[in-house]
């Protein structure tokens, strides 16, 4: 049985399970990041706004949670060259709904728009949707998938260092 | 007039090094846009992006060179236009791609017929009388000067002179025959949209990387360290998914001997290619059912020539890059004196199993992509080169690794040990013979 949430208090757990993804990422801190994740969690970015093929059409990422734990261990690895550099971003997100919550399980589909503003070595500003796909474990949440869609994943980009 | 002579160009690449100027100089810059880019075949696009009458995909050369490739009406030809309006000379197509019966100006309304020829000016009384002729080609979108196609790729060149397409390729055409070669059909279907990788760096920067196999085990380490301490973590590896991930990312790291023995070779006109029947593609498992296919299409012996052929980065100089075992291209786009778009575009084998088209895409996210982990420490090694190369404290760019120990295969093609600086110096004497030029 699925239902729309209206109700005030399962919103408000939601907005605060993303803000605090959200802090995470600010402080680039994967660690604590991934442990928000379910093992068979997916991560994709892809590079067309349509896309719903994620297999036969290049995505900007598109990590399960293995490319996770290794992007995680690059990033702390010190001959990365990419990665000399201190990452700093905020993240602010909006117009958060959920599309679908099954009131058995409390799992749920969550939809929202984000502005990240990230530093590193300039600065670089990502805007887009967010769709989390969010498992209910004990009294939290973990996100089993996440589609972020930049306004302009089809454009050309320069190097996108970190998750958003 | 150019701010350099010819004896200066000349000056500035010696047998085993290049002025730091060719990345830095933007009046180098816009005389290479003029001689080389405006000279050699550059890649337009593939056939499969123009499959129907009418059907365009827009491009450029060099900076200062819209262009539309278009499919003619008549579903035959193709052609590349300048993209350019006969009447004020505003940009006519304007969209990455899309589908036309007929080109129209939005400006003032001149219509051009897919091969280029102006057909229609509105209100066509003012222009009775004044001695205006329809006909004069100077007012069609004119086709470039020259254009060629190799086993469905198009290439355009904006000088009369030169040699024909096939001739500029060369040996490297074999690269392009194996990419094909691959579809039990022979044929090849771009995948949807590429990557386009902002890079701030000179062009020349990620032509010189290609064919750089000394650089691999040093600029992507982490990368390399990255997996091992996942998979010593994990212990046994049995999951399919990451040893896909595992195959592709850890010959990065592979042993200086490993890319020795890997080879390079060169030819004419600056092209070449890295690895032969062992690179960092050559050890990936079967996909199954495969080998079979290509077997039924070509004959056990083929088949295994075809299967065997496992370069590592092809080089069309100044423009483009291919990888037959991957059916990927990467394609240069020159912005500024430090500043390029890497465009990279996957293909489908037609007639190969679904499985290595998709092991092609993993390899170009994880390799390719803007937010690539081997991808990125590449751009930042471009970007140190471009602030270092401004410091006048030195001058050069050395390229003497293993100088004389080339061997001649054939009439001006050249094979050394992997790591040899041979495609560099091949490179740089190609720029060199380019920018001796004057214009005609």
């Amino acid at each position: 049985m699925t239902s729309v949430v209206t109700s005030l208090p399962e919103l408000k757990e939601i907005e605060d399970f993303l803000y605090l993804e959200a802090s995470y990422l600010d402080r680039a801190d994967l660690d604590n990041w991934l442990d928000l994740y379910t093992e068979d969690c997916t991560y994709w970015m892809p590079l067309d706004e349509d896309q719903d093929d994620p297999l036969n059409h290049a995505s900007i990422m598109y990590e399960n949670r293995d490319l996770m734990e290794i992007r995680k261990r690059n990033l702390k690895n010190q001959w990365a060259p990419s990665k000399h550099y201190k990452v700093r971003s905020t993240h602010i997100i909006s117009n958060i709904r959920i599309q679908d919550r099954c009131e058995v399980s409390g799992d749920c589909t969550v939809t929202s728009q984000f502005l990240a503003l990230m530093r590193y070595k300039t600065n670089h500003l990502f805007g887009g949707a967010y769709r989390h796909e969010l498992k209910r474990v004990d009294d939290s949440y973990r996100i089993r998938y996440k589609r972020v869609t930049l306004v302009d994943c089809d454009a050309p980009l320069e190097t996108i260092i970190m998750y958003l | 007039m150019s701010k350099y002579s010819t004896e200066e160009l000349s000056a500035m690449v010696e047998p085993t090094r290049y002025h730091r100027k060719l990345f830095v100089d933007e009046d180098i810059f816009d005389l290479e846009m003029e001689r080389i880019y405006g000279r050699a075949w550059i890649y337009i696009g593939h056939e499969s992006q123009v499959k129907n009458p009418g059907d365009y995909v827009t491009t450029r050369i060099g900076v200062k060179n819209p262009v539309v490739m278009v499919r003619d009406g008549n579903g035959k030809d193709i052609h590349v236009l300048h993209n350019r309006c006969g009447h004020k000379g505003a940009t006519v197509v304007n969209r990455e791609c899309g589908n036309v019966t007929r080109f129209r100006c939005n400006f003032h309304g001149w219509t051009f017929r897919t091969d280029g020829k102006l057909v229609g000016t509105p209100h066509a009384t003012g222009y009775q009388d004044c001695g205006f002729d329809r006909n004069n080609p100077q007012y069609n979108m004119p086709g470039v000067s020259r254009q060629g196609e190799y086993r469905g790729f198009i290439f355009a060149s904006l000088s009369e002179e030169g040699p024909e397409l096939e001739t500029f390729l060369g040996e490297v055409k074999s690269s392009f025959d194996n990419m094909v070669e691959r579809s039990p059909e022979g044929r090849l279907e771009l995948v949807g949209k590429g990557f386009r990788y902002v890079k701030n760096s000179n062009w020349k920067a990620f032509m010189d990387n290609l064919d750089d196999a000394m650089h691999p085990m040093v600029t992507h380490q982490s990368v390399g360290e990255a997996c091992e301490d996942y998979l010593r973590e994990m212990g046994e590896v049995s999951d399919p998914k990451l040893k896909k991930i595992v195959e592709i990312l850890n010959p990065f790291i592979s042993s200086y001997e490993f890319f020795d023995e890997m080879g390079v070779t060169t030819c004419a006109y600056g092209n070449g290619w890295t690895g032969g029947e062992a690179s960092i593609h050559s050890e990936y498992d079967e996909i199954p059912g495969y080998r079979k296919l290509l077997v039924e299409a070509y004959g056990e012996e083929k088949a295994r020539r075809i299967l065997s052929v496992n370069r590592h980065n092809t080089i069309v100089y100044p423009c483009m890059t291919l990888k037959g075992a991957i059916q990927n291209i990467r394609v240069v786009r020159p912005v500024s004196v430090n500043k390029s778009i890497i465009e990279s575009y996957s293909f489908r084998p037609v007639g190969a199993p679904e499985e290595l088209l998709q092991r092609n895409i993993l390899y170009s996210n994880l390799v390719n992509s803007p937010a690539s982990l081997v991808g990125n420490d590449d751009a930042e090694m471009y970007e140190r080169l471009q602030l270092g190369l401004q410091d006048e404290a030195g001058d050069w760019m050395d390229t003497h690794r293993y100088l004389n120990r080339d061997k001649e295969v054939k009439p001006g093609v050249f094979t050394a040990p992997g790591t040899s600086d041979l495609s560099f110096r091949n490179m740089y004497k190609a720029w060199k013979e380019y920018m001796m030029q004057e214009a005609a």
